[in-house]
């Protein structure tokens, strides 16, 4: 092709000569090499550090999820539409969790239309009833990549240039019904600056293969269901920030929390307003019933408007409302955690136990923390790396943070 | 009350701060409690928890100033050169057995511990977020060790005696998300001053935090409180939550803000440059004794002090005059 790069489908590779792995020791057991493949897996999902780089830490992704009548194959089961909506669940709160100040919107696109199924907002729970939700919505027609790329660009492009405006699309149709040409439209993403990625569900496509190229983003098609997964993950971690983001200040707000429901008598700190039951901005715009009225909740210093949830931005003043331990879920993104160096475990004759969770090291290597040089086992070594994101050997060291 | 189950394993962890500075001050002030008193009350606690369910398990950690240190259980006990075997049958006054063995073998490890450190002049603060962290790594351990078909639920208790170090706040917050996303309850029972990092991770995990009016009475307080685990909790009615304040620090007054500017270069900031900075400017903002607060400017200016990066000042839109026609008089 034209101005491609030259790449072979070397997927293929990965399955050439399976068999050559599987060796068996002197007893004729594969034991050994059924334990090695399962410590390779494991030692794959360590989160790898970006390094030197700046990483876009308030986010407005859309995700485009294509429900057209491709959607209703089976290859995933039960279908790809049930399978794709389970995934994306499961993204949006591993997205909240590592992001906590960005935002998420949902769009699906059938019948050659595209239309909003939630729209931006940083709290999960509207994204997931609404995914639950859409489990019951039927499939049908084509879908439209112009129409759905035109609906997200068209609230992308009013949000501030110093956050990360991006797009990820579910692409499981081979083709496109679009009302104009579509290069243009990719030009016009591209001045804006909004980073596209397609997941293929089928093969690879064209047009997706130009559009993610231009812009900035990623493009793959996944193999099964475990894949794509990882593939959703992997734009679960801020991307890096493009060198032309805009340097501002954000005006944040840093509120002290009132739990719901928190009786009136102890509160004797706060304003009146407090005292008396009053609705929740959130609670006017929302459909889904309940009392809307409620005691205890967060107040807007500028405008007092009410909110139940944080982070929220106000609807009245615009204002960007959080907590400070949001900002400080974000931290170890600034200050990831070195990998640790993996070593066997014969080097290591004076230490038995890990030094964290206390365990026999039986693994047949073992981890060592660069800075403090104390020894981990596997399980430890994942689970420092995946949740805690600080060396619980290092912290007992005098340096902070 | 519902029995609980075989399949229902509840793993408590214990961390006692031993802090040797605040106790060998204590055992001047309140001669009454001292920190082996202290640790008989942890003990009951410990024990009245095996003993409430055959399948409940324990651990405690002593939290010093220059190593956590597993307490109970002994990690050499498996391969049968622990200390027990020889104690175990003469506990002499009929006691369970497993909860004498456990105390011998903890007021055991807690003499050796406090005997073998020196404490040298600048390493005076608990090292919490540690202990904490270790505790997070044990109960992840537990939980894949289990048998097919049983679940556990834990939590954590920790003893605070000394002030909070404000230096661990960034480790903290890390263990506290830790536990909150492996569903981990963080409880508190604090013996002399407030922890506002504490009153966070209760506030976070949805644990109890208590501020124990007098510490003699450690024991009652701890068997009253922090004994029922969280689906017994909701039957009782228990010290009420505290008032957790989040408000931020402003870098140039130090006053609590509730608007501020984050400069959001530094929010996503370049590590090589920045890391140093940034690390200083927490550091100052620690030494007033805020340990939550973030770098924030209370007021808007043009250049952030932290990276020195010039900001884009938004103009207020200019609106063209519209031409006023004069209707023609006549």
């Amino acid at each position: 092709m034209d101005e491609e790069p030259e790449r072979a489908k070397r997927w293929e590779g990965g399955y050439e000569r399976t068999w050559e792995i599987l060796k068996e020791d002197e007893s004729g057991s594969l034991k050994a090499t059924v334990e090695e493949i399962l410590f390779q897996a494991k030692r794959k999902r360590v989160f790898e550090s970006h390094g030197q780089v700046r990483l876009g830490m308030m986010r407005h992704l859309y995700v485009v999820i294509d429900t057209s009548r491709t959607m209703e194959d089976q290859d995933l089961k039960p279908n790809r539409l049930t399978s794709t909506l389970k995934l994306v669940e499961y993204f949006v709160e591993e997205y909240f969790d590592q992001n906590p100040i960005s935002q998420v919107g949902i769009i699906t696109t059938k019948n050659k239309r595209a239309e909003k199924l939630t729209d931006l907002a940083g709290n999960p729970k509207k994204h997931i009833d609404a995914l639950k939700k859409a489990k019951d919505s039927t499939c049908g027609g084509e879908p439209s990549l112009y129409n759905s790329l035109s609906l997200a660009m068209q609230t992308l492009k009013h949000m501030p240039g110093h956050s990360s405006r991006e797009v990820l699309i579910i692409f499981s149709s081979l083709t496109t019904c679009d009302p104009a040409n579509i290069y243009e439209l990719v030009k016009t993403l591209k001045a804006l600056k909004i980073r596209v990625s397609v997941i293929g569900l089928s093969a690879e496509v064209r047009v997706c293969t130009v559009l993610t190229r231009e812009t900035g983003g990623s493009y793959h098609v996944i193999l099964d269901e475990s894949h794509f997964r990882e593939l959703l993950m992997f734009h679960v971690k801020p991307p890096p920030a493009t060198s032309s983001s805009e340097c501002s200040l954000i005006r944040m707000v840093f509120l002290f929390s009132l739990p719901p429901g928190f009786p009136q008598h102890t509160i004797a700190s706060i304003s009146d307003q407090d005292a008396k039951p009053s609705f929740s901005q959130a609670h006017l715009d929302s459909t889904s019933g309940g009392p809307g009225l409620s005691m205890g909740g967060y107040f807007c210093p500028q405008c007092q408007a009410k909110y139940t949830e944080l982070p929220v931005e106000c609807k009245v003043c615009g204002l960007t409302l959080v907590s400070a331990p949001h900002l400080a879920r974000s931290f170890h993104h600034l200050f990831p955690l070195e990998a640790f160096q993996e070593s066997p475990l014969l080097l290591h004759h004076t230490e038995r136990f890990c030094e964290a969770c206390q365990g026999e090291l039986k693994d047949k290597s073992v981890f060592t923390c660069p800075s403090c040089n104390s020894v981990f086992c596997v399980e430890c070594d994942l689970f420092i790396h995946d949740t805690l994101h600080c060396c619980p050997s290092c912290i007992h060291s005098r340096s902070a943070p | 009350m519902m029995m609980a189950s075989e399949d229902e394993v509840s793993l408590l962890v214990i961390v006692v701060d031993v802090n040797p500075i605040w106790w060998g001050q204590q055992a001047n002030r309140e001669p009454q409690f001292t920190l082996s008193k202290c640790l008989d009350a942890v003990m009951v606690m410990g024990n009245s928890h095996l003993v409430m369910t055959r399948t409940n398990k324990l651990a405690i950690i002593a939290s010093h100033c220059q190593e956590s240190h597993f307490l109970y259980p002994c990690k050499l006990w498996k391969f049968g050169d622990g200390h027990g075997d020889e104690n175990a049958s003469t506990s002499g006054d009929g006691k369970y057995e497993l909860l004498s063995v456990a105390n011998d073998f903890i007021a055991e490890e807690i003499k050796n511990l406090m005997s073998r450190t020196e404490v040298k002049g600048n390493q005076t603060d608990t090292l919490l977020a540690g202990s904490l962290a270790k505790a997070l790594c044990y109960i992840h351990r537990v939980a894949k060790e289990l048998e097919a078909g049983q679940e556990m639920k834990s939590r954590i208790l920790v003893v605070k005696a000394a002030e909070d170090c404000a230096l661990q706040y960034m480790n903290f917050m890390n263990v506290i998300f830790a536990a909150q996303k492996q569903s981990i309850l963080i409880d508190a029972c604090v013996l002399d001053s407030d922890s506002g990092l504490l009153q966070q991770a209760c506030d976070i995990t949805g644990g109890l935090y208590l501020k124990i009016p007098q510490k003699i009475a450690l024991a009652q307080y701890l068997l009253w409180v922090f004994l029922p685990d969280s689906d017994q909790r909701s039957q009782l009615v228990l010290p009420p939550p505290v008032h957790v304040d989040y408000r931020a620090a402003c870098f140039c007054h130090r006053n609590l803000i509730e608007i501020g500017y984050v400069c959001s270069v530094c929010l996503s900031s370049e590590l090589d440059f920045v890391f140093s900075l940034y690390k200083s400017c927490i550091m100052i903002t620690f030494l007033m004794n805020k340990p939550y607060s973030l770098e924030v400017f209370c007021n808007f200016s043009p250049i952030c002090t932290t990276c020195e990066t010039a900001f884009k000042i938004p103009l207020p839109q200019v609106v063209k005059s519209k031409k006023k026609k004069l209707k023609p008089s006549t």
